[in-house]
């Protein structure tokens, strides 16, 4: 675990002279525990300080970087076993897997679909990671031929698999310097696979049946100088992969050991009895602890959950929790259905969704982006005001939902209302409850008071 | 060889057991865990998680087209064929809504409410889980009703929120079921009603906990986390967060454009029918993960490809 | 238990007697004596008014978190909680200690009253007397002043303003070549300044002003600075309440037109109408105020000083200064000696100001050994953890519910308000105190906090702050004390032919949650820093309790809501208004003036909108007393002991029926 920021600024020169851009020593402690700063920033710190620090800050999860140039990945450097602890760093490399045994069209079209493929959530474009050659035929020349087909049509990183050294050396040769994930070494090839990844400089995956083995061949290979690993402990399935990957962090982190303190790669499709199952296994693993996927069948319909799991996953868990911004219907309304405005807090949005379907009466709700703060909060911070209210209602066409023209603000911000007016000429504000608790109430009398009365 | 000794955790706590159904029926037992999900290393798991799936007393109107090929002709049918169909589909549960109570859905009332109980009773054997159609004054009334008429039987009725706990656990408590209390995804809220509900003195194994489902795309993040806050709350001894979870995959990865739209959608979403199940399936094992103990589905696919995965989650024997 | 075995109890000071069987309460024994016991808490424990102390015999205590364990030493008990083991003697306390005990979680306003000089004060007065100028020595006034001083005070490099140049002849002419040189010593380096010179003797009438500008309220600290000793306090609402009631508001209205120098305006009326009225009563001279120092929150500070205060609000939320420019008296409009300086105390951040840094230094926290908690409640709640060694601080917005708004029946802690609540356990009935004595007109910050922390233990409301409709008990008293409001279900406090408005006095189920939204905000505050330096309440040493909130607070009933943490009540200390304490030590000592500065530079401000932390608190706080009950153990117990003292007055109850 990391230090307390107490038990780091206990280490550092209590001078406070902001020479490290923050005000105060302390300050700057409880930005190195969270580990969002390098000690390197303080330039007065002691030497021992700094071996005691830098101890405590080495990431007990070797950081790998697979491939070169924009669409490199890199997997690793996890600090929690669960993601509400911090967070989880680096998602969770998908790969897609082909064989040499295949035909060059079919393996020219799934690179070229798993190359292009690409799906918008959020905002976020969310892609493949990698593509996996698997040399089914034990022929360096063939492996060679494929590598080079592969790397002519995606820029891709690259996974190559054989246990031969000689295929593997064949391979790499087609693609020397964009640092292809070597898989794998194990206890009786480690020599040869890590000499070849100290001479590209690629990282390498170390395969062996159960933890122990892996170790093993863990430390000939670091003895070797390869610090770059991937972990594959031989573990296939729900059961096991679960087991398994879950000891090689919980090792990693609590018991601190080195040997183990590298991301792992998994195979869902191996052992799967459909393409259905092997996609809902590699979502498991992307929760539970693998740093590289290698799917054997890729279809999009599998593909865009599969991402969206993992944007969800790799989300900072420590945002406030946020509904998305625009307008929710409660009850199916219609045009005569009074538009309420609040922040997309999720508890402001839960409270007022609650109050209003709890009132029966059907409504328009119009969520602002606050970044997640309550109505007060985000007023108080500028967040939610006028120009944003005004933004929202227009950029979600409002006005075109309904045949009235008011839109009803928590009591607590009654003091917009003019700035709402101003912004969006021909609306009338109503300044509605402070607290939800009231909104049913004030629905039935106020609002449809008033609604009758526009009418005439 | 290097030794690797893998160290285990071992927990103060332990997950209450909730026993549903039972009497002369078919009986479910969940709960009982001393450990995270399926870390058979660490702890006890004696009961794998339950599937239940839904059915409605009415034949719902807004359903994905994907679920309308697969239970379209038993929703005409009626609901005791429905429910038929889903334990064949391999539900350990059935999860009724008396939807019809619903005002805009006809509104009906508790002689409705305890008719189509019945009538899924009568057609199935394992234990059944009661939801009112979540409006608090409707649910109030089809629930106390159902609880009444049948006393001893050990359903699960919900939802119990802390707007209207009172009312259903005191019926709960008379009648000898169990209590879903609902909060939304909040560790503190779904503890906080748990407290207010064995205030009342309602034992903690008739309880069951359900955080809100958060769909994949939807929430499921903060569903997750909230999910495994509170199971690791339970596991290091924290009885008011030591509930069984009962969480709804099938409701929520059913209801948006992702699992219903086949057309006008982006062409990387590819075919509607894979995506919808798989929409299912992902939300349900990030749940299983997170704590799961019962999961409410819809797809007879999602549901036996859960069930394939937790029955490889519980074994130990790899 | 052996029913044959009787006791004999005597009960001093009239030396009554009674025998009772073994195991009966002391209070029953009390009342069969025949002396009539006031227990508005129902014989809960809870309201202390049935305390005694033990002086011969055997006695059983129940647990009970209302008495320390020192009390307990010396023999103190609750008589609604002790049972007699044997022949026992005790001491029936007065009335008036009973009320004091009741009331030992108040304090008063702890600016000292008698002090020494200060040795090393920023103003200095010295009496010259000059040798009148003749034809051998006919050096120039100003020269002869600065001639006599240097030697009187060791003072060169006199700084002398045209204005007190101008005067020079004609007042050492009126007082005779006798004259009083007012000096302000030069802080660091720089040069000291003649700020005043008065004819003849008047060495003493030099007074200095310690200004706290609060979004409430403005107090001034009328000092002599000669001998250290405060002649006076004066208060008064800020003028800006309106123009808004909380920083934010003011924020926003400054930001309109001419806000800014409106806001300022109305400031500097607040506080020269206290000027002018506490020397008055004095007969002083606001002329002869010759320095002052100014806290206020960062806010306040800026409006004081007619600078814009909108990055406050916005992110990254830096204000434009944390340090102030020492300014002369007439740029800012107070209307005290023109040459006097006004010192700002520095601030922390935006939302930790000089208010909080004159807090601490008035609190002493910076000085402490062990770790300390200093809480300042008000409108913002804002909480400095820390010893000598390092200071955390942090600020959540509590919102203005303690202060009285925003709460239906809710109202400043000034006469008429309710301050104090005990509730009957069984008969839901309340006894509530009012300030002043008189008829309720409303309820106080305090009142609230005991009213909720009744209510709560007394089971009227949940653990969410849901009033419970369907309670049974209370039934027989009368008219029931749960009502329906518009705003939901309400507990009345005293009925409109109780109150001195006409109206019940009640809280809301809506009152309630604001309530809980409060301290939960203040509490969670407490929490985001101690888990985020990583800090286990149980080894903070002392809670430091400043504001003007903290004089009334009970910790007992603020514990019992969850507001304080839980920890032993000799842990707290209330100090009153320590913004003014700290600014009054400033305004005397150059010494206090560069602790002052050292401290907003060592404070290290937290962040708390940074992250979800706080909001998870926040939440869990939303509880009484909190999600986490074991966070509070003591309340707990309480808890267990209401549960219990219930079953046991069923059985009393049942036996009486028969």
């Amino acid at each position: 675990m990391a230090l307390s920021g107490i038990a780091i600024y206990k280490l550092l020169p209590k001078t406070n002279c902001k020479d490290c851009g923050f005000p105060t020593c302390l300050a700057f402690a409880m930005k190195l525990s969270q580990q969002g700063i390098k000690l390197s920033a303080c330039p007065h710190v002691s030497e021992e300080s700094k071996q005691a620090l830098d101890a405590s800050a080495r990431p007990p999860i070797q950081l790998v970087t697979v491939g070169t140039g924009e669409r490199a990945f890199s997997v690793g450097n996890e600090v929690v076993m669960f993601r509400h602890e911090k967070t989880f760093y680096n998602p969770t490399a998908l790969a897609v897997r082909v064989k040499t045994s295949q035909s060059r069209e079919a393996i020219a079209a799934t690179v070229a679909a798993v190359d292009a493929y690409s799906v918008e959530r959020v905002g976020i474009h969310m892609r493949l990671n990698a593509i996996a050659i698997d040399d089914a035929k034990g022929d360096p020349a063939a492996f060679a031929s494929c590598v080079e087909q592969v790397s002519s049509i995606t820029k891709m990183p690259l996974i190559l698999i054989s246990k031969d050294p000689r295929v593997m050396e064949a391979g790499l040769s087609k693609v020397a310097g964009r640092r292809s994930l070597i898989y794998a070494a194990n206890s009786e090839n480690v020599a040869q696979m890590a000499a070849l990844a100290a001479k590209h400089g690629s990282p390498l995956a170390v395969q062996g049946d159960g933890l122990s083995q892996v170790a093993e061949v863990v430390e000939q290979a670091n003895k070797a100088g390869v610090e770059e690993l991937v972990l594959d402990p031989g573990a296939r399935g729900f059961g096991n992969t679960l087991n398994t990957f879950t000891q090689i962090r919980r090792l990693a982190l609590k018991s601190k050991e080195r040997l183990v303190g590298y991301p792992v790669i998994a195979f869902p499709g191996e052992g799967s009895i459909s393409p259905e199952e092997e996609a809902l296994l590699a979502s498991q693993l992307v929760i539970k602890y693998a740093g590289i996927v290698v799917l054997d069948h890729f279809a999009p319909h599998h593909a865009y959950p599969m991402l969206t799991l993992r944007q969800n996953i790799y989300t900072d868990p420590q945002k406030p929790i946020q509904v998305e911004p625009g307008v929710y219907p409660i009850r199916d309304p219609g045009r005569d259905s009074p538009v309420l405005v609040t922040t997309n807090f999720s508890l402001t949005y839960f409270s007022v969704a609650g109050e209003v379907d709890g009132s029966g009466m059907p409504a328009w709700l119009v969520i602002c982006d606050t970044d997640g703060l309550s109505v007060l909060t985000s007023w108080a911070a500028g967040k939610f005001d006028g120009a944003k209210i005004a933004k929202t209602v227009t950029t979600h066409e409002v006005g075109s939902r309904v045949d009235h023209r008011f839109l009803l603000i928590p009591g607590h911000v009654a003091v917009l209302s003019g700035e709402i007016e101003e912004e969006l000429p021909g609306w009338s504000v109503l300044v509605g409850p402070r607290e939800g608790i009231d909104i049913p109430g004030y629905l039935k009398n106020v609002w449809t008071a008033r609604l009758q009365g526009a009418k005439k | 060889m290097p030794a690797i000794l893998v160290p285990t955790e071992k927990w103060a706590g332990k997950v209450r057991e909730v026993t549903l159904g039972g009497d002369s029926r078919k009986k479910v037992v969940v709960g009982g865990e001393t450990t995270l999900p399926f870390l058979h290393f660490d702890g006890v798991i004696p009961h794998a998680p339950a599937i239940a799936i839904d059915v409605e007393d009415v034949a719902p109107q807004n359903w994905s087209p994907v679920l309308g090929a697969v239970w379209g002709d038993v929703m005409r049918e009626g609901l005791a064929a429905w429910a038929r169909k889903a334990v064949e589909a391999g539900a350990d549960m059935v999860a009724l809504t008396l939807r019809s109570a619903d005002p805009d859905m006809g509104n009906t009332g508790p002689a409705e409410a305890v008719e189509a109980v019945k009538k899924v009773l009568a057609a199935v054997d394992v234990p059944l889980i009661v939801y009112g159609p979540g409006i608090a004054a409707k649910d109030n009334e089809v629930l106390v009703a159902v609880s009444d008429a049948f006393a001893g039987k050990r359903l699960a009725l919900g939802l119990c929120e802390d707007k209207n706990y009172r009312t259903i656990v005191a019926t709960c408590m008379a009648n000898g079921h169990i209590v879903i209390a609902n909060s939304p995804i909040d560790i503190n809220l779904a503890k906080q009603l748990n407290i207010l509900i064995t205030d009342m003195d309602m034992p903690g194994d008739r309880i069951l906990m359900d955080p809100t489902t958060g769909a994949l795309g939807y929430g499921l993040e903060y569903t997750y986390s909230v999910m495994e806050r509170l199971r690791v709350a339970a596991l290091l001894g924290d009885s008011m967060t030591a509930m069984p979870m009962i969480l709804n995959p099938g409701r929520e990865g059913w209801r948006f454009k992702e699992a219903k739209t086949r057309d006008g959608v982006p062409t990387q979403w590819g075919d509607l029918e894979g995506r919808g199940i798989a929409w299912e399936t992902t939300t349900a094992i990030a749940q299983l993960q997170a704590g799961a103990d019962i999961l409410v589905m819809r797809h007879p696919k999602a549901v036996g490809l859960v069930k394939r995965a937790i029955a490889s989650l519980m074994a130990t024997n790899y | 238990m052996n029913s044959s075995s009787r006791c004999t109890v005597t009960l001093l000071p009239d030396k009554r007697q009674r025998m009772v069987p073994e195991g009966t309460l002391l209070q029953d024994a009390v009342r069969q004596a025949g002396i009539d016991a006031d227990i508005p808490c129902g014989g809960q424990g809870r309201c202390g008014r049935c305390l005694v102390r033990i002086e011969k015999g055997q006695v059983w205590r129940r647990p009970n978190a209302h008495l320390t364990s020192q009390q307990i030493a010396l023999g103190w008990a609750l008589s609604c909680q002790t049972e007699v083991r044997g022949d026992v003697t005790a001491l029936l306390f007065p009335e008036k200690v009973r009320e004091r005990f009741v009331v030992s979680g108040t304090a008063s306003l702890k600016v000292p009253r008698r002090v020494r000089p200060p040795r090393d004060p920023v103003i200095s007065q010295y009496l010259l007397e000059l040798p009148p100028p003749s034809l051998k020595d006919n050096l120039a006034d100003l020269e002869r002043l600065r001639r006599a001083l240097a030697s009187a005070s060791g003072v060169k490099n006199l700084e002398i303003d045209l204005s007190v140049a101008r005067g020079i002849h004609q007042t050492l002419v009126e007082g005779s070549w006798k004259a009083t040189a007012v000096v302000e010593h030069a802080l660091s380096g720089g040069s000291s300044r003649l700020v005043a010179l008065r004819p003849g003797d008047a060495v003493g009438t030099s007074l200095g002003l310690a200004i706290d500008i609060g979004t409430t309220t403005v107090k001034v600290v009328l000092v002599n600075l000669r001998s250290g000793r405060i002649i006076d306090t004066a208060s008064a609402f800020n003028r800006q309440m309106s123009c808004g009631e909380d920083v934010i508001s003011r924020i926003v209205y400054s930001q309109r037109g001419d806000g800014v120098r409106h806001l300022q305006r109305l400031v500097r009326e607040t506080i020269n109408g206290l000027i002018a009225e506490v020397c008055a009563l004095h007969e002083l001279e606001p002329e002869h105020i010759d320095h002052v120092v100014v806290a206020g929150n960062t806010i306040m500070i800026h409006l004081f000083l007619s600078m814009n205060s909108r990055p406050i609000r916005e992110e990254p939320y830096a204000p434009m200064a944390t340090s102030f420019p020492a300014v002369s008296a007439p740029e800012v409009g107070l209307r005290v000696n023109p040459r006097a300086s006004v010192y700002c105390v520095p601030a922390v951040a935006a939302y930790v100001g000089g208010d909080i840094t004159a807090g601490i230094l008035g609190s002493r926290l910076h000085q402490r050994e062990g770790l300390a908690l200093f809480m300042d409640v008000g409108t913002n709640g804002e909480i400095v953890l820390g010893n000598s060694d390092w200071m955390a601080a942090c600020a959540c917005s509590a919102g203005p519910a303690f202060e009285g708004a925003g709460v239906e029946c809710g109202m400043r802690a000034t006469n008429g308000a309710i301050e104090d609540v005990t509730i009957n356990y069984h008969t839901l009935e309340p006894k509530v105190r009012v300030i002043g004595g008189g008829a309720p007109q409303g309820i106080c910050g305090s009142g609230m906090l005991a009213a909720l922390a009744e209510m709560f233990v007394t089971g009227i409301v949940d653990k969410v702050g849901r009033v419970n409709t369907a309670i049974q008990r209370g039934q027989e008293s009368g008219r029931r004390r749960i009502v329906d409001t518009s705003h939901g279900p309400a507990y009345v406090l005293a009925w409109a032919s109780e109150s001195d408005t006409g109206q019940d006095i009640l809280l809301t189920e809506v009152d309630i949650n604001n309530l809980i939204r409060t301290k939960g905000a203040i509490y969670a505050g407490v929490g985001v820093m101690l888990r985020g330096l990583g800090i286990d309440a149980r080894d903070i040493d002392a809670v430091l309790i400043g504001g003007a909130f903290g004089q009334h607070l009970n910790v007992e009933k603020s514990i019992i809501v969850g507001l304080l943490p839980d920890l032993p009540w000799d842990k707290f200390h209330f100090l009153g208004n320590t913004a003014a304490l700290g600014a009054y030590q400033v305004l005397i000592s150059r010494r206090m003036r560069r602790k002052v500065e050292e401290i907003a530079h060592r404070v290290t401000y937290l962040e708390l909108v940074a992250d979800n932390s706080f909001m998870n608190e926040f939440i869990s706080n939303l509880f009484l007393p909190h999600t986490d009950i074991d966070e509070f153990p003591s309340v707990k117990e309480v808890l267990a002991q209401a549960s219990l003292n219930n079953t046991q007055a069923v059985a009393v109850g049942e036996r009486g029926g028969r």
